[in-house]
């Protein structure tokens, strides 16, 4: 089986962000990026349907400027077998420019599957997957959080608000995965120094013109501080008075 | 043994360090990773390191020398370089001038040079201005993070092909008779049990021709090395506890402070830094011996109290504190220093050697020339095809013939002086050894371990936190960035008879809020603790963790 | 002509609320644009009649797909049915919802119409030739202002940012044919399993009550399960820790890496507030927290707390909701 895996460098979320000088972008001093948690998902998928199957191979490719090559060596580490990095300048906003761009690299791969995570939480789009499998004419199944392929077909759950789906499709198609599928494999020091060996190409990326501006961006308001009306249940009745007349919510 | 009556005397509460766990005879795994030269350590003493014999071993081959391709690693337990990192810091440049002689000054990673300094003498009421003492003046030192310094390292060292693995803890030394042959590192993946739970990790082990622990404060695997093969110090290693906090301030800061006295004890030793890393980004700390006298003595709540004073409360006021942090520093100076810091394949630099100077508040330039002189030692090792403790014996000449060793000696007793309850006739002494470069008061001092001071059983002050200025060490460990999991099976190791007076000395001890005494028992939350080491230096023993736990310092 | 496009979201035959939403923003853009709003809605025979609400809400077109095949989701019928009337129908925009099909469908309609688009959108406005969204990105800490300068704009709201308003126009029904054969398609949803009877979803919700780790046991759940039924129009949410854990489906989960919530009240019952947690629920009205320690994060997000054991206050609260909402 082919694979390939699409992958983002994404930056640690757990921080306050500040933005930059020309308001249309996040200040970068100081964060920390790592592959997309929903991206190391779909790594993790994709190796282990590999090593179900013989004679598979896994790629995993990122769009980007050169500081992509760490979270393809990331991926590389957990096992994947090869690289390309799709070089751009910018990742960009407009997640149709990023399909149409993986989708020239992908339709010439003969790919079995491709697999994506079902949403990155810097853009927050969570578009790019679906796009692909249009533009590439592929059957596709999104936000998955079970997977069996077997004999060129596949079946999938996926979680609906409240329900869930059961999805079976025909290989070759595309997915993205959601949490819960599995959990992701921690990269081994063998497979860090594996991953310096691996083939890892660089290719010019082709980004069409965009119909989107990001005009600002901009800190959401600060929360009016809150207070903690009292102790116990004999706070109760305070509570309920408040969120009757000042909250208006009961 | 218990304790006597109204004391509590925490060696006798405290484990033996686990040497069968932390010294292996085992053959390494056929699976080890290779590597020629291994740092146990990601910080500036284990980079420079790194870099340094990264540099020496292209040079070599590049005039046509034989090493060929020599794999150098450097193990970090915390997930990215400089999450482990803490320190002031007001950083003498002139190792890393040495490590970098072709880049200048304002190449390197610092925030500003000292422009002014102040130091206050503060008691209960008040805060006197005091003349700078010879020994901190700070004169073309810059102010720097540590963590910045540290990831501009790891980025350099990266660029030289270091092989650089943060989420891996050495947990154990590989050895083949005397010889350290490797290390094997901390299983990941389990769960509150010890059982395996999903994403289960296995150790690995990693051989080398020559390992260098450069772990830090309180190294474990330092430890064990010194206690296997029996290597004595004349005085044994005392430790400070330092507890750090980074505050956006709308008031700027213009100058490097220093404080003595209150909020530490008459009969501690310790004091305040604060330092501007930028008009209005401030590092601030306490650091306090950990040999004091009182159960309920609380260096994070003493921190707290000194910011609702002058020159604190000012500056700080309508601020924000953006981190918290917490490490220990090794103050035994030159008397605690190891008789020998090599072995057969092995080497012991920076803080983990004792290689700091506390009355300057000084370990990263010292941190950084032993790597440099390690590195030196390993490259004439590996060309030589001889890395036994007869080889690797030029590391301690070279650091024993350097300013490492002859500023330790100058300012030798500076701490000791301070085991005498009387901070007045302390200083006294303690000037009139700086004032006679030693030649008055240069006698050794005995010391005592920290864990043999008995502490007063004493009820603590109550303390409130405001939220504002001041913090509970929940929120405190919060801005730490420790996203521990709860499940994490505890790394620490309780001694025997833990009355409630040692659960209350515990208590306060720790200053992530590790331990807590619920009624009369000790309840550990071990996924709070932050690798400060204080608890393995008066506590329970500290041992290696999971990869990537702890804390994730990013200015500190 | 400016005419703005909607896909009405169904399940099992009834149409969603976000359905009745986008109604309602597709009316807002379309009056702004000076146009009509032409609504699209899927499903199994008998989906006609639900046609009614939606012109009460303002579709002045209702085109009706009927489809013995429909009674599930299909994903490349609603795609092809929807590509092929926005492009003939030259439509300005077309809105979708932020769900897990709207997730699935707004991008694959806009990439077989070569459009860009933009997801849970928050709110949107026209200038002249350009409509202009905001969207949170960095899992809520940061809002974005984008112009989207072509046509047509495809945008899939937010669930719970606009509250759908009556505004009755004709709704004239148009039977439609779907634009492929349901039968040839090859993705197949073989079964829509309804999660545990009944429970209103937590993005459509306009209360959520929530559970961590504070309420110590699986089976203590029922306290929170128990102050959402008092108020009658509540989800039950739930924390990563006590969904890693086990205690409720990963459906339930609120937080970064689960599903975002922007309900009227939201309640953490036992929460600490993890950075994680916070993420998923922070744009919430009011925020009510319930914990015994006076310290937890949770205390600093919310408008209102109370410090105290939860096995206690909660039951008191249920109590004390039930008896309001006696009175209305």
């Amino acid at each position: 089986m082919k694979i390939a895996v699409c992958v983002k460098r994404v930056p640690d979320m757990d921080v306050r962000f500040r933005i930059a000088a020309d308001s249309t972008s996040v200040d970068e001093a100081g964060l920390k990026f790592d592959i997309n948690d929903f991206d190391a998902w779909a790594v993790e998928a994709a190796l282990q349907l590999r090593d179900k199957n013989a004679g598979s191979e896994v790629t995993a490719i990122s769009l980007g400027p050169d500081v992509v090559q760490e979270t393809i060596r990331k991926a590389l580490s957990m096992g994947v077998d090869k690289g390309v990095q799709l070089k751009a300048d910018k990742v960009p906003f407009d997640g149709l420019a990023v399909a149409k761009a993986l989708a020239e690299e992908l339709k010439t791969g003969g790919y079995d599957l491709i697999l994506f995570g079902k949403m990155s939480p810097d853009s927050s789009n969570g578009v790019v997957g679906a796009m692909v499998a249009e533009l590439l004419g592929m059957p596709a199944v999104t936000a998955i959080s079970s997977l069996e392929i077997a004999d060129g077909k596949g079946k999938a759950k996926r979680e609906l608000e409240g329900a869930q789906e059961f999805v079976e499709f025909p290989l070759p198609a595309v997915l993205t995965v959601d949490e819960g599928l599995n959990t992701a494999r921690l990269p081994s020091l063998k497979g860090i120094m594996a991953a310096k060996k691996k083939p890892l190409e660089v290719k010019q990326a082709q980004i069409p013109q965009s119909q989107l501006t990001v005009r600002k961006l901009e800190l959401p308001p600060e929360r009016k501080a809150g207070r903690v009306v009292g102790e116990g249940a004999s706070a109760v009745p305070e509570l309920v008075k408040l969120l009757q007349t000042e909250a208006k919510v009961l | 043994m218990p304790d006597r009556a109204g004391k509590v005397l925490p060696v006798i509460h405290q484990a033996a360090l686990p040497l069968d766990r932390l010294i292996l005879s085992d053959p390494p795994d056929p699976e080890a990773v290779p590597m020629d030269v291994l740092f146990v350590g990601g910080g500036p003493a284990g980079l420079a390191g790194a870099i340094a014999l990264a540099r020496l071993i292209k040079a070599d081959n590049e005039a046509g020398g034989d090493l060929g391709d020599v794999q150098i690693g450097v193990l970090e337990k915390s997930g990215a370089l400089g999450e482990h990192s803490l320190s002031g810091a007001v950083v003498n440049p002139i190792a890393m001038r040495a490590l970098f002689p072709e880049l200048t000054d304002k190449d390197f990673p610092f925030r500003a040079p000292v422009a002014a300094e102040r130091v206050y003498y503060m008691t209960d009421t008040r805060s006197v201005r005091i003349p700078t003492p010879p020994t901190m003046q700070n004169h073309g030192y810059q102010i720097a993070s540590i963590c910045e310094i540290v990831r501009w390292l790891g980025e350099k060292a990266e660029g030289l092909g270091v092989n650089i693995f943060t989420g891996f803890p050495a947990a154990a030394l590989l050895t083949e008779g005397q010889r350290v042959t490797g290390v094997r590192t901390a299983p990941s993946g389990l769960s509150r049990n010890g059982d395996p739970g999903s994403g289960y990790a296995p150790p690995t082990d990693i051989t080398a021709q020559i390992t260098v622990l450069s772990e830090g404060t309180r190294g474990t695997l330092s430890q064990a090395y010194l206690e296997w093969q029996k290597i004595k110090s004349g005085n044994p290693q005392i430790f400070a506890l330092g507890v750090k906090e980074i505050w956006e301030t709308l008031k700027p800061l213009d100058a490097v402070v220093h404080t003595l006295g209150w909020p530490v004890p008459k009969d501690c030793f310790g004091g305040s830094f604060m330092y501007p890393l930028t008009r209005n980004l401030v590092a601030l700390g306490l650091v306090v011996g950990l040999d004091y006298k009182r159960t309920s003595d609380d260096v994070h709540e003493m921190l707290q109290r000194m910011k609702l004073r002058t020159p604190f409360r000012d500056l700080l006021e309508a601020g924000e504190m953006t981190e918290w942090g917490a490490k220990t520093i090794p103050e035994g100076g030159y008397y605690a220093l190891p008789e020998r810091r090599h072995g057969d394949g092995v080497m012991i630099v920076g803080d983990a050697a004792g290689f700091v100077e506390v009355a300057s508040l000084k370990g990263i330039h010292y941190a950084m020339q032993s790597g440099m002189f390690a590195a030196r030692a390993a490259f004439n090792a590996l060309k030589k095809k001889d890395t036994s403790a007869a080889s690797l014996k030029e590391y301690d000449a070279m650091v024993d013939g350097s300013f490492i060793v002859k500023d330790l000696r100058k300012r030798r007793n500076m701490r000791l002086t301070f085991q005498d309850r009387n901070f007045y006739v302390a200083g006294l002494k303690a000037g009139l050894m700086t004032v006679t470069g030693g030649a008055l008061f240069g006698g050794k001092i005995e010391s005592h371990r920290d864990a043999e001071v008995p502490r007063d059983v004493s009820p603590p002050q109550p303390f409130v936190p405001d939220g504002k200025l001041t913090f509970s060490k929940l929120d405190a460990v919060f801005k730490s960035g420790n996203a521990t999991r709860d499940d994490i099976p505890s790394h620490l190791i309780v001694g025997a008879d833990i009355t409630p007076q040692v659960a209350d000395l515990y208590t306060h001890m720790c200053p992530a809020g590790v331990y807590e005494r619920d009624g009369d028992r000790l309840v550990v939350s071990p996924a709070n603790c932050v690798d400060c080491k204080a608890t393995d230096v008066i506590g329970p023993r500290w041992t290696p963790r999971e990869g990537g736990s702890g804390p994730k310092y990013r200015q500190m | 002509m400016a005419n703005v496009f909607a896909l009405v979201e169904t399940r099992a035959g009834e149409v969603r609320k976000v359905g009745l939403e986008a109604v309602t923003a597709a009316r807002m853009l379309a009056d702004k644009f000076g146009g009509e709003v032409h609504a699209l809605l899927l499903g199994p025979p008998g989906i006609a009649g639900k046609a009614a609400q939606l012109g009460q809400h303002g579709a002045d077109v209702v085109a009706v797909v009927e489809h013995a095949a429909l009674n599930n989701y299909n994903p490349e019928v609603a795609a092809a049915t929807a590509a092929e009337r926005i492009k003939s129908g030259g439509y300005r925009a077309a809105v979708f919802s932020t769900t897990a099909q709207g997730r699935d469908l707004a991008p694959r309609v806009a990439a077989r119409l070569g459009a860009s688009i933009v997801t849970d959108v928050l709110s949107f406005e026209v200038e002249g030739d350009v409509v202009v969204v905001r969207h949170p990105m960095n899992i809520g800490k940061v809002i974005a202002t984008i112009a989207m300068s072509g046509t047509p704009a495809v945008i899939a709201m937010r669930p719970n940012v606009i509250a759908p308003a009556q505004n009755a126009k004709a709704g004239r029904v148009e039977n439609v044919q779907p634009a492929v054969d349901p039968a040839s398609t090859k993705v197949k949803v073989v079964e829509t399993k309804q999660g545990s009877g009944g429970k209103l979803d937590l993005a459509e919700a306009p209360v959520v009550v929530a559970g961590g780790r504070g309420l110590k046991a699986a089976e203590n759940f029922k306290l929170v399960e128990d102050l959402a039924s008092a108020f009658g129009n509540a989800a039950v949410g739930a924390t990563r820790a006590v969904t890693d854990d086990g205690w409720r489906p990963h459906s339930d989960q609120i937080g970064q890496t689960g599903r975002l919530v922007s309900p009227e009240l939201y309640i953490a019952v036992g929460i600490s507030g993890a950075v994680q947690h916070l993420a998923g629920m922070r744009t919430s009205k009011t925020i009510v927290a319930v914990n015994k320690d006076k310290d937890a994060p949770i205390f600093k997000v919310a408008d209102y707390g109370i410090v105290g054991d939860v096995f206690e206050v909660i039951p008191a609260l249920t109590e004390a909701v039930r008896e309001a909402k006696k009175h209305h």
